[in-house]
C-alpha cells in the first residue's frame, strides 16, 4: 500500500496538477495520510467512482483519484457506468489476487480466498473491462514495477477522462498463514518475476490464467469527449448562445 | 422564480424551493412519483449555474451528491421508497462525515416495488432507523405544494447549520397536488461554517463546545491536506479503533441534535388546550385531519389538532405534555402503524392511543378519522394501542 501512495506521491508532483482529491475505499493508516500532500476521503466501500464523480461535477477544477479495493465487485456497476460517461477521474485499482503456487491449492480469483474450496470462479479481465467501458486510459502494473507505475499514473493524470490502472499488490492478510510464503516481500517478487511487460497488447489477451505469466504494461489509450465536454456541448446545442458552459 | 403567486405542483415548488434555497448539484436516478421535481430541476438547470447527474443507481447518487457537497455546493436528490432504500448506506456515510445534503422522500406504497403511483406514509421508520448503527436524523413532513416550497428550503437550512442530511418525507399526494405557491421576496437562508485559520492546523473534526458544536468545513484541493473517513475517527479525522474514540466521534452525532432540539422541533397545535381528544397526524393525512376535527366539533366533542412539522426528532415533550391532559390520541396514517409506536411511547400509558389506518394506498376518510374519535370518547382506558377496524376490512 505505501509503495502505491509513494508512486501516487510522486505522479502527482511530477505531473504538477494543483488541485488533487483522492477517494478511496481502504483503512488508511496515519502514517500514509500524513504522508499525502492533498485532501482524501475514505468512503464506503467500493464506491470512491461514486463519491468522486459528484466531486468532480460541483468542481470541475478538481482531479479525482479514485483508489479501490473492491472495484469490480462492489464498484462494478459505477466503474462500468463511469468509463460510459468518460467520467474526468483515474482510477487506480488494488487486486490482491490468490496464486496457485503460493497458496499450492487454488486459482486465481478476487474475493473468495478464505475457504479451502475457493476460489473456483473466473475471475475479471479488468483491463479489457475498462477499455469495453469506455476508458481513455488502461494500464496494468504490479507495485514492484515503480518507476512504470509512476509514469503510467502521471499519463493518466495528465488525460483528461476516465483512466484505469490495475496494480497488482500483496494485501498482507490474504496471504497470512500459506506456509509457503514467508512475508509478503515474496509475494511483491513472485509478482514482478512472474510478469511480462507487453506495451499496447490487446487487452483480450491479458486475462490473468494460473501459472501463465502476468502480461503488464500499458494496453490501451484514446481519446474521447469527456462527460462534462458532452453535456456543455448537447446544452449549447439545444439552447444556443444563452448556455454559459459548465466548467 | 419571481416573488409572488404561482401555480405549482408540490414536485414543482419542491424543485423551487431547491433552487430557492442555493442548491445547484442534483444527482437523480429517475423514479415515481418523484419525476417532476426533477424534470422542473433540469429546466432550469442551465439558467442558475447548477448541474445534475443521472447516476446508475440510488446508491452512487447519494454519494455523488455527498461528494458535490464537500466541494461546497449545496446539494440534493429526490426519490421515492425503493431508492430510498439504496440511499440507507449512504445516508450513514453522510452522518459520520457530517455532510449536509438534502434528500426528499416522494412516498409511495411499499414495501419493495409497491405501487408507484399511490401515497404512502411507509418510509417513516426507515428515515429515522433505516441505516445501521447510531445516529440521530432530522425529517420534515410537508403536507401542501406550499410546503413543499418552504420545507425544501428549511430543510437545507437546518442540514447547514448541523452539518447533517436532512429528509423531507414528502408522499405521492401532496407531491402531485397542484396549488398556489407564494414565493416570497426574502428568504432566509443559513451556510456551512467555514474555517478560516491556518493551513496545517485544521481539524475536520474540531468542536467547539466539545460534543455540540459543528465542526467547520474548507475549500477542497486548496491545501488543507485533511483527511476524512467513514471508519470511527479523532478529531483530526483519523481512523482509531477503539472504545474512547467510538465515544468521541459517535455521541456528538446525537449529541448535536439531542441538545438542540427544542430548536429542531417544530409543530402545529389548534384546541389542544381544552380537548378530550388530539389527533395527531403528519403530512397529508394532516389535512384529512383537519376536516375530520371539524366534523366532530360540531358534534360537540372537544378535539384539538397536532400536527408535527419535523417528525424526527419527534416532538416528544409536547406528546407526553398533552397526554396527561386527554383521554386519548387519535393517529390515522397512511401505512400499518409507524409513528403511532412513537406516539404510544411519548405518552408513557397516560392516555388511551387509537390507530387508524387506511385503506392500504389511500388517504383516508374523514369519517373514518371521526369514527375514531368517537371512540375515543367512549372507549375505557386500555394498554395496548387501540387499532381501528376500516370500512373494508372484514
Amino acid at each position: 500500500m505505501s509503495i502505491i501512495t509513494t508512486c501516487l506521491t510522486n505522479a502527482v508532483k511530477k505531473s504538477r496538477i494543483k488541485k488533487v482529491c483522492l477517494v478511496s475505499d481502504f483503512l488508511y493508516q496515519r502514517e500514509i495520510v500524513d504522508s499525502l500532500e492533498f485532501d482524501t476521503f475514505h468512503v464506503t466501500r467500493g464506491r470512491p467512482i461514486a463519491f468522486g464523480t459528484g466531486l468532480k461535477l460541483a468542481n470541475p477544477e478538481l482531479k479525482v483519484i479514485a483508489l479501490i479495493g473492491d472495484l469490480i465487485t462492489l464498484g462494478g456497476n459505477h466503474f462500468m457506468h463511469a468509463g460510459r460517461r468518460n467520467m474526468d477521474i483515474v482510477v487506480i485499482c488494488v487486486n490482491n489476487f490468490i496464486y496457485p503456487k503460493i497458496a499450492g491449492n487454488t486459482t486465481p480469483t478476487t474475493k473468495v480466498p478464505f475457504s479451502q474450496y475457493a476460489p473456483f470462479e473466473r475471475p475479471i479481465n479488468v483491463p479489457h473491462m475498462a477499455k469495453s467501458s469506455g476508458a481513455v486510459y488502461v494500464a496494468r502494473w504490479t507495485t514492484l514495477h515503480n518507476s512504470e507505475l509512476t509514469e503510467s499514473i502521471t499519463q493518466a493524470l495528465q488525460k483528461s477522462g476516465f483512466s484505469v490502472i490495475e496494480v497488482m499488490a500483496p494485501g498482507g492478510s490474504y496471504f497470512a498463514g500459506i506456509p509457503s510464503l514467508k512475508n509478503e516481500s515474496e509475494l511483491l517478487k513472485f509478482y514482478y518475476e512472474n510478469s511480462v511487460i507487453k506495451n499496447g497488447e490487446d487487452t483480450r489477451n491479458v486475462e490473468i490464467i494460473p501459472d501463465n505469466k502476468i502480461i503488464v504494461g500499458k494496453f490501451f489509450e484514446q481519446e474521447r469527449p469527456t462527460f462534462l465536454d458532452s453535456y456543455n456541448a448537447q446544452l449549447s446545442r439545444v439552447m444556443g448562445d444563452k448556455f454559459k458552459p459548465y466548467v | 422564480m419571481k416573488a409572488g403567486t404561482h401555480r405549482l405542483s408540490g414536485n414543482e415548488a419542491c424543485a423551487e424551493g431547491a433552487i430557492a434555497a442555493g442548491c445547484r448539484f442534483l444527482g437523480v436516478y429517475p423514479i415515481v412519483p418523484a419525476l417532476e421535481v426533477v424534470e422542473r430541476f433540469l429546466k432550469r438547470c442551465p439558467e442558475i449555474g447548477a448541474t445534475f447527474v443521472q447516476m446508475e443507481d440510488e446508491i452512487s447518487v447519494l454519494a455523488a451528491v455527498l461528494g458535490a457537497s464537500w466541494t461546497g455546493k449545496k446539494a440534493m436528490t429526490v426519490t421515492s421508497g425503493p431508492g430510498f432504500s439504496l440511499m440507507m448506506e449512504h445516508l450513514g456515510l453522510g452522518v459520520m462525515l457530517e455532510t449536509p445534503c438534502v434528500i426528499v422522500d416522494v412516498q409511495r406504497g411499499g414495501p419493495s416495488e409497491g405501487m408507484p403511483n399511490s401515497p404512502s406514509q411507509g418510509d417513516m421508520m426507515q428515515a429515522r432507523w433505516g441505516s445501521h448503527g447510531d445516529y440521530e436524523i432530522v425529517a420534515l413532513c410537508p403536507n401542501s405544494p406550499q410546503e413543499m416550497f418552504d420545507f425544501t428550503i428549511k430543510a437545507f437550512n437546518l442540514s447547514e447549520k448541523y452539518r447533517i442530511p436532512v429528509v423531507v418525507m414528502a408522499d405521492e399526494a401532496v407531491g402531485h397536488m397542484t396549488d398556489n405557491v407564494v414565493i416570497p421576496n426574502k428568504i432566509e437562508l443559513v451556510s456551512r461554517k467555514y474555517y478560516k485559520g491556518k493551513k496545517d492546523k485544521y481539524l475536520p473534526f474540531l468542536r467547539e463546545p466539545a460534543l455540540t458544536g459543528i465542526p467547520s468545513m474548507v475549500d477542497i484541493g486548496n491545501g488543507y491536506k485533511f483527511h476524512v473517513t467513514g471508519l470511527t475517527h479523532d478529531e483530526r479525522g483519523y481512523p482509531i479503533m477503539n472504545a474512547e474514540c467510538q465515544e468521541f466521534c459517535v455521541r456528538p452525532l446525537m449529541e448535536k441534535i439531542r441538545k438542540n432540539v427544542d430548536e429542531i422541533v417544530e409543530f402545529e397545535e389548534k384546541d389542544t388546550n381544552n380537548a378530550e381528544i388530539v389527533v395527531l397526524s403528519y403530512g397529508i393525512t394532516s389535512r384529512v385531519a383537519e376536516k375530520a376535527m371539524d366534523l366532530a366539533t360540531k358534534d360537540g366533542i372537544k378535539v384539538g389538532f397536532l400536527r408535527p412539522i419535523v417528525v424526527w426528532p419527534f416532538p416528544e415533550k409536547k406528546v407526553r405534555e398533552l397526554s396527561k391532559k386527554i383521554k386519548a390520541f387519535v393517529v390515522p396514517e397512511i401505512n400499518y402503524g409507524q409513528i403511532v409506536y412513537e406516539v404510544e411511547r411519548c405518552a408513557g400509558g397516560n392516555c388511551n392511543i387509537i390507530f387508524v389506518p387506511s385503506k392500504s394506498g389511500a388517504v383516508h376518510e374523514p369519517e373514518e378519522i371521526v369514527n375514531a374519535i368517537k371512540m375515543g370518547i367512549k372507549e375505557e382506558k386500555r394498554e395496548e394501542v387501540i387499532q381501528v377496524k376500516i370500512s373494508n376490512q372484514q
